[in-house]
């Protein structure tokens, strides 16, 4: 007693969700999990289910569609390493179990108290201050969840802001044990005074202050991760740990490195975000070279004023800038926009 | 192994406020993202999250969670649970997996906005989780519902709902766009964490996890009961929120914040849960009635919680205890009649047994909505097929976007409360509705309930069909009698204790 008995159009079950099912072919857990879960990406007039001109729709009109990073499907994305949270914490909780050994390791061999009394005022000042620094990195990730529009690519964001805090607690966890081993250093105590006035951080203070602030999507990401980030993986995070090995200090060399992986993975997703970014329309080469323009005098400032108070580092700021300028390069950026001028 | 503990350190990670200097406090926290209650970055210094976990604690336990879940899934994946259930049964995992998987992705980037605008860095912390807690609550449920795609159309919903234009999702949008992503950072603390989860993911998370367990849905019922493990840590960012608000001299507009989520919430659950649990649910399987649970977890959790914090009950509180009584048997009434509208197969749950039951727990049943349902019954039984689907949809409330639904028999209860702002009148289904409506009218002043977009001519034809057209809902998709009406030949019906035979395994 159905009211669509003799309807020929009935709808049969698929073997995966209507929307992967054109595909012909069998999806991953990654996409059965991860695509299109974003709903409020559907509506562009009107992302919010309420008035068109509450507050917040305004906002996603005004950061999310209305930015000049265009694509007609930004649903399509995908991340390169497919993570989903049950890989990642698996992934990571082995990752948190080598940087436990290391600090256990340490602990027990007295690593503390054989440092000298120079490195100790230099991680005073330069290393257990990148907690707020770290912090700003975690909130501007946590934004472009936000904003993002789509679930793919707020997925690989949320994931990096929980990297971020991971390494918020690291530097936290080294400065309590600095304090404990260490009490001369001023640890836990002086490290906001640092940040907030030590010329080493004012660089990297007012780059992240005025990204916080940069609200547009698209120049978020771009400044993030291909300006802020970038420059602070080898302008700030290399040399210090350049330096603590020239100090004997090889378990900031052990976790800088550990923290690099994490650097790595984001620069996957976002060189392959700014690929299909420039699949869908190569106009948008232009749009991201002048935010990476925009955004990287601050970036090169913030870390040369940082490398230029790090004991024996005399090159570390300009191999910053060089290895910065590779990743860039990597991309191919001019060459797409060039050719798209030339383009009729 | 000399590893520090959590409370030797944990302090610093949350001292992450600075004083800004670039920008000002007013760009980088603004007051419509991060706090319209107008606190300054020093008093939210003092915010205080009661469950601690550090990242290391964090990515272990919950990917040992995750290892439990899927391993169960796994171990029960070849048992043909799913074909041998209760049609009714069947419904509920549609019903739930439809209504939620994406629904808890809004609070991702939810829980985001809180990462990023929350004024207190401990907020920001707990957010972070927060925001891949409800990832692992979108993708582990979608992988589980997946599990169903090729045994019915219907659950393709799990993923498509809340990108159609169906009543229930514009409900669902509605309620989440309104208390979570729609607002700041302090007041969707509020919201979303305590009034939304402290108050009723219990009910669903909880009570339909008794209820799967006795239905012997082991790998259903050890899901839900792991997502709420999650819940229960991170639906403590609000509380911490009340306190400095309170502490703050805030506690007025605090409770607003309360009282408008607490309402729209639920007017969602008793939609989703109330139905499923009093009714879809196989009589055998029963744990507790639908109002048995909201004493247990709402009138007495919640209300303690409420005390505890200094905050008073809302003030709507007397006419909610008395909504209990009948909010949900009206709504199942409804969404059984117009089940085409849904993406599950509503059980009627009216067998003669069933009715006992349902007497027993709300004595007067039988007066009121089981009158209804004899009527039904007859038309049922005389074949008068015309007069088992609507000709039209019922009245929608401009707020909740639900039915403006009472109780039956009781001198025709129902009446109205609309609202005259700008150029038309916006209906409400309750008092709490149009309260909402009445505080900030230009919050919602465009938006148009189904009912509107029929009139408006935005659905068109502006008929039946038309109408399940526009909710993207196709035959194959559209909902039917569970039982195929089996529950109105008494003389027929089968022992409801027992389990029936699903039409899809047939």
């Amino acid at each position: 007693m159905t009211q669509h008995e003799n309807e020929t159009d009935v709808l049969r079950p698929l073997k995966t969700w209507s929307h992967l099912a054109a595909a012909r072919r069998r999806p991953s857990e990654y996409e059965i999990v991860s695509v299109k879960t974003l709903y409020n990406a559907v509506n562009l007039e009107r992302p919010l289910e309420l008035d068109s001109n509450v507050y917040m729709n305004r906002w996603l009109r005004d950061y999310r569609i209305d930015s000049p990073l265009k694509h007609p499907d930004w649903s399509g994305f995908r991340d390169p390493d497919e993570l989903i949270y049950r890989t990642y914490t698996t992934l990571q909780n082995g990752h948190e179990t080598y940087v436990d050994g290391l600090l256990d390791q340490h602990d027990e061999q007295d690593h503390d108290q054989g440092l000298g009394a120079d490195w100790i005022e230099t991680l005073a000042t330069l290393y257990t201050p990148m907690r707020y620094l770290l912090h700003t990195l975690q909130m501007c990730s946590a934004y472009l969840v936000v904003v993002a529009p789509s679930s793919t690519i707020d997925n690989c964001a949320a994931l990096q802001a929980a990297d971020q805090y991971r390494w918020v607690s690291r530097v936290a966890y080294r400065t309590a044990e600095l304090a404990r081993h260490r009490p001369e250093g001023g640890f836990g105590h002086a490290e906001r005074g640092h940040w907030e006035n030590h010329p080493a951080w004012q660089g990297a203070r007012e780059l992240m202050e005025k990204l916080l602030i940069a609200y547009d999507w698209g120049e978020a990401f771009v400044g993030l991760n291909f300006v802020a980030k970038p420059a602070i993986d080898e302008g700030v995070l290399r040399p210090l740990a350049g330096a603590a090995r020239r100090h004997g200090d090889t378990l900031l060399a052990f976790l800088i490195e550990a923290q690099l992986r994490d650097s790595e993975r984001s620069r996957r997703w976002s060189s392959a975000l700014v690929r299909y970014a420039l699949a869908g329309d190569p106009a948008n080469a232009a749009v991201i070279l002048t935010w990476i323009e925009k955004w990287t005098p601050l970036a090169t400032a913030a870390t040369e004023a940082y490398c230029r108070a790090l004991p024996d580092m005399p090159v570390a700021a300009s191999e910053a800038d060089e290895a910065v300028k590779a990743f860039h390069s990597s991309l191919g950026l001019h060459a797409i926009r060039t050719a798209n001028r030339a383009s009729p | 192994m000399a590893f520090l503990n959590r409370a030797d350190w944990y302090d610093l990670a949350r001292a992450t406020n600075w004083s800004p200097r670039y920008v000002s406090e007013d760009q980088l926290f603004p007051p419509e993202m991060s706090d319209r209650f107008g606190l300054s970055l020093e008093q939210w210094e003092a915010y205080d999250e009661p469950f601690k976990i550090s990242y290391r604690e964090y990515v272990d336990v919950q990917s040992r969670k995750d290892a439990d879940a899927y391993s169960v899934r796994a171990a029960l994946a070849r048992s043909n649970f799913y074909d041998n259930a209760d049609a009714g049964w069947q419904s509920i995992l549609k019903l739930h997996f439809g209504a939620l998987c994406l629904t808890e992705y809004s609070a991702v980037p939810g829980e985001s906005k809180m990462a990023r605008f929350g004024k207190a860095p401990g907020m920001r912390n707990m957010a972070t989780f927060g925001a891949l807690d409800e990832m692992r609550h979108t993708q582990i449920q979608l992988y589980f519902a997946h599990e169903f795609v090729s045994k019915s159309r219907q659950f393709d919903l799990a993923q498509k709902l809340l990108s159609t234009n169906s009543w229930a999702a514009i409900a669902t949008r509605s309620a989440m766009d309104d208390t979570i992503l729609g607002r700041d950072a302090a007041t969707l603390s509020i919201m979303l964490t305590f009034a939304l989860e402290q108050g009723f993911t219990n009910l669903q998370f909880l009570g339909l996890a008794a209820d799967a367990a006795r239905a012997g849905d082991f790998s259903f019922s050890n899901l839900i009961s792991s997502v709420q493990t999650d819940e229960a840590r991170h639906s403590q960012i609000g509380g911490a929120t009340l306190k400095v608000l309170i502490a703050n001299g805030k506690k007025e507009e605090a409770q607003r914040a309360v009282d408008i989520s607490f309402w729209r919430q639920w007017r969602l659950f008793f939609t989703l849960t109330g139905p499923a649990i009093d009714y879809l649910t196989p009589l055998a399987h029963r744990d507790k009635s639908f109002k048995e649970f909201i004493q247990e977890f709402i009138v007495a959790q919640f209300e303690r919680a409420l005390v505890d914090l200094g905050l008073e009950r809302p003030w709507y509180w007397d006419f909610f205890l008395k909504s209990i009584e009948f909010y949900h048997h009206s709504g199942h009434l409804e969404i059984w009649f117009v089940r085409q509208t849904v993406w599950w197969n509503p059980a009627a749950g009216v067998s003669a047994a069933e009715r006992a039951w349902l007497e027993a727990k709300y004595p007067g049943w039988n007066a009121k909505w089981g009158r209804l349902w004899d009527v039904i019954a007859d038309n049922v039984r005389h074949g008068r097929t015309d007069k088992l689907y609507p000709k039209t949809l019922p009245m929608l409330c401009n707020i909740c976007g639900l039915s403006v639904g009472s109780i039956p028999h009781e001198g025709h209860s129902n009446r109205g409360y609309w609202t005259e702002f700008g150029m038309r009148r916006y209906y409400f289904c309750s008092e709490p509705c149009q309260w909402i409506f009445n505080l900030e009218p230009l919050r919602y002043q465009d938006h148009k309930s189904v009912i509107d977009r029929l009139l408006c001519g935005d659905i068109q034809p502006p008929d039946i069909e038309g109408t399940l057209r526009y909710f993207d809902l196709m035959p194959g998709e559209r909902g039917e009698d569970a039982h195929d009406y089996a529950w109105a030949w008494p003389e027929l019906a089968l022992d409801p204790a027992a389990e029936r035979p699903s039409q899809e395994a047939a």
